[in-house]
């Protein structure tokens, strides 16, 4: 599903150049369920940037479903990223003035769902992750845990093909954490490709494959199952 | 989608109230200003746009060129009008309308005669007149109404106001200036208050010889033009102005000769320059109504600036939303027609403010400026246009800005936090912004100065006679009897310290003219003199300064002149030397010697150069008495004045004027401009202090942690009050740099309307970069006090 071959990203300011991502070679295949660890500043958000398609790569390739996408410009990246990809992230990052409900419609409207589809699918989702009492909350209404779920939510609302999770336990309890790593199985369970980037070995333990990446590029890969 | 964007518009501006009240609130000024200048322009516009023909009306004016000296009339010699009818063929209809001013009007055959004094007065009319120009009939026949002599037409109003109805006063007798009679023949529709024709009442042109012989000869009167001796043509389709003037051209050869053919010209001038052309009789001037126009553009740039520096500053409060939105799969345009959906809620909520405040103050400012403004939707299609062009250009000036730079967040560093100042544009443009901002309110203030200055020096300047405590009444009869016993009668009064009978004031805004003769010379001289016809008392009353010779002896003919210091200049001479020349005005055979020179003094405003004037007794003129007062003696003095006046003259109608009133209504225009700019300068100064003070909270906010560090680190509350002092005062230098030569360029432009003015000099400039200073102290001072005040502990642990 995903091949990077090569991919580099370097920050450059007026003095200094950071090399965030040296060549770096990765697959990953349908349905796998891949964990990315490795110290801070190693490369793992820079990737987890590109393969969502929120930053640009310097060099090398990025095959995403078989079509290369390192050099699509902005809006072939932003109409790839709303029809495939579910981003779920460490705060959250749910929208403080619109309610559970209106923050999960959300990917449905920029994929242009109609709003009687879109009623039906985010209750499906938000009875899925059983939040659906509080749909008309605000997030700053609910716990660490429940905002997570909205997120989560939010994230498969639009039946994405890959997941790309950010320490999504990073600021959640041990009890929470465990609730958000079930769900993120269970999705990948049901054919859901998720690449989640962490710091925890026991969230990295709910992957297949972990990815252990040091100086932009990748050090070891452990197969779990 | 747009009810989303709706959605969270909304609640993003209840959540940031305070930004978005300011915002509103310089919006909601800024419109409601752009709206009343467009509602002023668009009525001074419309001045006599409703006639039919308008393209083909053309007034005929005169015209006099002689060696340096250029003189324009709106008024011509009345037979020209006969002349164009007979001798030329461009005009399809000509009219003649003569009008006097201030007339009295008594209704003799009423069982009680009443009297009404009438401001407005009547004017002699051709019956082609309402042909010409479309000033609606409710009753009576177009065709006939003023064929016959003794006959009139007045107004609506009027006939209510003189027999109570319009059938009423259908074939009433009116009588004018107690002299003749005149049946009423026609109803005009009350006159829409965008005309410049004022008067209410035609009579026939036949009757004008019961008024003023002379003008009524079209025989023998091509000499003397009088200001409001007007002529309308209607010129035929396919005539062109050019085609028009040069058959002028052959009446002034057909009827002049020698020199005065030369400098003589009569020309057609557009109806739709009448209200504007101030060479002639307008007193709106085109480059006023620019200059208001641009600073409807000044207020409107004004607070769009506001919005988008608050709004940019606001945008890295907005980062997560717009990283999340990105992150979800908004593209850029969508993200910035969200912003414009924003801006577009708070825009129209400015704009119903604003409609609701215009409408609430045009009352006042019709008051103020002396005009009939409508501000009304209905049936105004230009006002449905320019509204929603106005709303517009607000939301896309306003929202385009912030919403391109939301748009252009990079997700990835937006959902970190890791956006900096220069990804929302930088500091920089938003200096630019307040700098603009400075300069616009600045060059406002140095406007507001310059024309207040000047005002305050030409209705204070020593103007070369004395205008305080002289009330003036009229003179309706000039029988010797009588103005002999009205001067004894008024000298008895306690408080009465002289008395003048005169034609005008010194100063005044009509005056009379004619050709000068020196010295037996045949040829008048290239200039004309202003005539100021008085008695004895004159230059005493008024302190009028003799530099040479004597005042004339008492006499009720002319038998001697006086004239001013300028007469004698433009002959060549020194004052002394003209004392027993003999000189003629009114036409060669009026040889007098001069026997005394006065002092300069101003006969028009400040805007007119001194005219050369003779000053010289003839009863037979005077209009008026100028009484000098004590104006300790002002509460029983005038209405024993009045008593006095009434029981003289009880067939007419009492009025009186201070000089000082009549100086100052010279400059009411100026006065009126005056007024707008200070308005629109405080409404400026209003929405920049606004926006400045949105700043410098979202500063003080930014820099919580700054300040934190630098406190603990031994800074004094005066050390981070400089930190905004310094920004602030920087922008503000910037600004003064670039309005000081620009209001020095436009205030030179427009004090070059005043022959006598001020100097610009720097204490204007400081005055003005104080008061911006001022101002900006106290707009910056709380916030930031504030913020240097805070506990470093409290503010390092918020961060």
């Amino acid at each position: 599903m995903i091949k990077i071959t090569n991919l580099e990203k370097i920050y450059r300011t007026e003095e200094v150049e950071t090399i965030a991502l040296n060549k770096l070679t990765i697959d990953v295949k349908e349905g796998e369920f891949v964990a990315i660890m490795g110290p801070s500043g190693c490369g793992k958000s820079t990737l987890l940037n590109i393969l969502g398609l929120l930053d640009d790569p310097d060099g090398g390739s990025f095959i995403f479903n078989g079509v290369e996408v390192a050099h699509f410009n902005e809006r072939k990246r932003a109409d790839m990223r709303k029809h495939n990809i579910g981003f779920v992230f460490q705060s959250f990052n749910l929208i403080d003035e619109l309610t559970v409900f209106e923050n999960v419609e959300l990917p449905l409207i920029y994929t242009g769902v109609k709003p009687a589809d879109r009623k039906k699918r985010v209750e499906q989702v938000l009875d899925k992750m059983q939040i659906m009492h509080r749909r008309n909350h605000y997030p700053q209404q609910l716990s660490g845990g429940q905002q997570q779920r909205v997120a989560v939510a939010r994230a498969v609302v639009n039946n994405p093909k890959l997941i790309l999770a950010d320490e999504p336990t990073g600021n959640l309890d041990s009890s929470n954490g465990n609730e958000v790593m079930e769900l993120l199985t269970d999705l990948n369970e049901q054919g859901t490709t998720i690449i989640m980037v962490t710091h925890s070995e026991h969230d990295a333990r709910f992957s297949h494959r972990i990815i252990r990446m040091l100086d932009g590029t990748t050090v070891t890969e452990n197969i779990l199952i | 989608m747009l009810k989303n964007y709706f959605k969270i518009a909304w609640r993003n501006l209840t959540r940031n109230r305070a930004f978005t009240i300011i915002n509103v609130l310089g919006l909601t000024l800024g419109v409601a200003c752009c709206i009343l200048i467009y509602t002023l322009i668009m009525h001074h516009l419309s001045f006599d746009n409703f006639h039919n023909n308008k393209d083909r009306i053309y007034r005929v004016v005169s015209e006099y060129h002689d060696g340096d000296e250029s003189g324009y009339n709106q008024g011509l010699t009345s037979p020209v009008g006969k002349a164009i009818r007979n001798t030329t063929t461009f005009a399809e209809q000509v009219a003649r309308v003569i009008s006097f001013d201030n007339e009295l009007i008594s209704l003799p055959k009423e069982k009680e005669v009443k009297k009404f004094q009438e401001p407005r007065g009547i004017a002699f009319a051709e019956p082609s007149f309402f042909s010409i120009l479309n000033y609606p009939l409710v009753m009576g026949n177009q065709n006939t109404i003023l064929s016959s002599p003794n006959a009139a037409v007045i107004t609506q109003k009027l006939a209510k106001k003189y027999f109570g109805s319009e059938e009423a006063a259908m074939n009433k007798t009116i009588r004018i200036e107690n002299k003749t009679d005149f049946i009423i023949t026609g109803i005009l529709k009350d006159l829409p208050n965008n005309t410049d024709r004022h008067q209410e009442i035609y009579v026939s042109y036949a009757n004008l010889k019961d008024y003023s012989e002379w003008m009524a000869d079209d025989a023998n009167s091509w000499q003397g033009t009088y200001s409001e001796c007007h002529c309308f043509v209607l010129l035929k389709k396919g005539i062109t102005p050019a085609v028009a003037n040069a058959a002028l051209a052959g009446i002034v050869a057909n009827h002049y000769n020698g020199r005065e053919a030369k400098a003589r010209k009569f020309t057609v001038q557009p109806l739709a320059d009448i209200h504007f052309d101030t060479k002639y009789d307008a007193n709106t001037d085109k480059k006023y109504l620019w200059a208001l126009a641009l600073i409807a553009v000044f207020l409107i740039t004004t607070a769009c600036v506001n919005f988008i520096n608050l709004a940019t500053a606001q945008a890295l409060n907005r980062a997560k939303e717009i990283g999340i939105r990105k992150v979800l799969g908004s593209m850029r345009s969508q993200l910035f027609w969200q912003f414009i959906v924003e801006t577009l809620i708070i825009t129209l909520f400015a704009f119903c403010l604003a409609y609701w405040i215009a409408k609430t103050t045009v009352p006042y400012l019709n008051n103020l400026l002396h005009v009939e403004m409508e501000l009304t939707f209905f049936n105004n299609y230009k006002l449905l246009l320019f509204l929603p062009l106005l709303l517009l250009i607000v939301v896309f000036l306003s929202g385009s800005y912030p919403g391109l730079v939301l748009a252009r967040f990079q997700p990835a560093l937006a959902l970190k936090s890791k956006l900096s100042q220069k990804h929302i544009g930088g500091f920089s443009l938003r200096r630019i912004l307040v700098i603009t901002q400075f300069a616009i309110s600045q060059m406002l203030i140095i406007g507001a100065i310059v024309i207040a200055s000047q005002m305050h020096y030409s209705q204070n300047a020593d103007m070369g006679f004395t205008k305080d405590a002289i009330v003036v009444v009229p003179v309706p009869d000039t029988t010797k009897i009588k103005m002999s016993n009205m001067r004894d009668r008024l000298s008895s009064l306690a408080g009465v310290e002289k008395i003048s009978y005169c034609f005008q004031p010194p100063a005044a805004d009509r005056n009379n003219s004619s050709a000068a003769f020196f010295n037996n010379n045949p040829e008048p001289e290239h200039w004309s003199a202003n005539q100021k016809n008085a008695d004895e008392n004159y230059l005493s009353t008024f302190g009028l300064k003799l530099i040479a010779g004597r005042n004339f002896m008492p006499s009720d003919t002319t038998r001697e002149y006086v004239v001013n210091e300028t007469f004698v200049k433009n002959l060549g001479l020194q004052p002394k030397d003209i004392i027993g020349k003999n000189i003629s005005v009114n036409g060669p055979n009026h040889k007098f010697p001069v026997v005394g020179v006065v002092k300069d003094f101003y006969n028009h405003s400040f805007h007119n150069k001194i005219e050369p004037l003779v000053i010289y007794p003839d009863y037979g003129r005077y209009i008026a008495s100028a009484i000098k007062i004590n104006m300790n003696n002002i509460k029983t003095i005038l209405p024993a004045i009045e008593k006095i006046w009434n029981e003289e003259y009880p067939d007419y109608v009492y009025s009186h004027e201070f000089v000082d009133d009549k100086v100052n209504s010279f400059y009411e225009t100026d006065v009126m401009m005056l007024r707008l700019i200070q308005i629109f300068t405080g409404i400026a100064v209003f929405i920049g202090c606004l926006g400045l003070y949105g700043l410098v909270s979202f500063m003080a906010v930014r820099k919580t942690k700054e300040i934190g560090v630098r406190k603990v680190l031994g800074a004094s509350v005066p050390n981070i009050l400089w930190i905004f002092g310094k920004e602030f005062s920087k922008l503000l230098l910037i600004a003064f740099v670039i309005a000081a030569p620009i209001g020095w360029w436009a205030m030179h432009k427009y004090l070059d309307d005043f022959v006598y003015r001020i100097n610009i000099g720097a204490g204007i400039f400081i005055l003005s970069i104080l008061a911006t200073l001022i101002i900006a102290a106290i707009t910056v001072g709380y916030r930031s006090a504030r913020a240097a005040l805070a506990n470093p502990a409290t503010s390092l642990r918020t961060e």
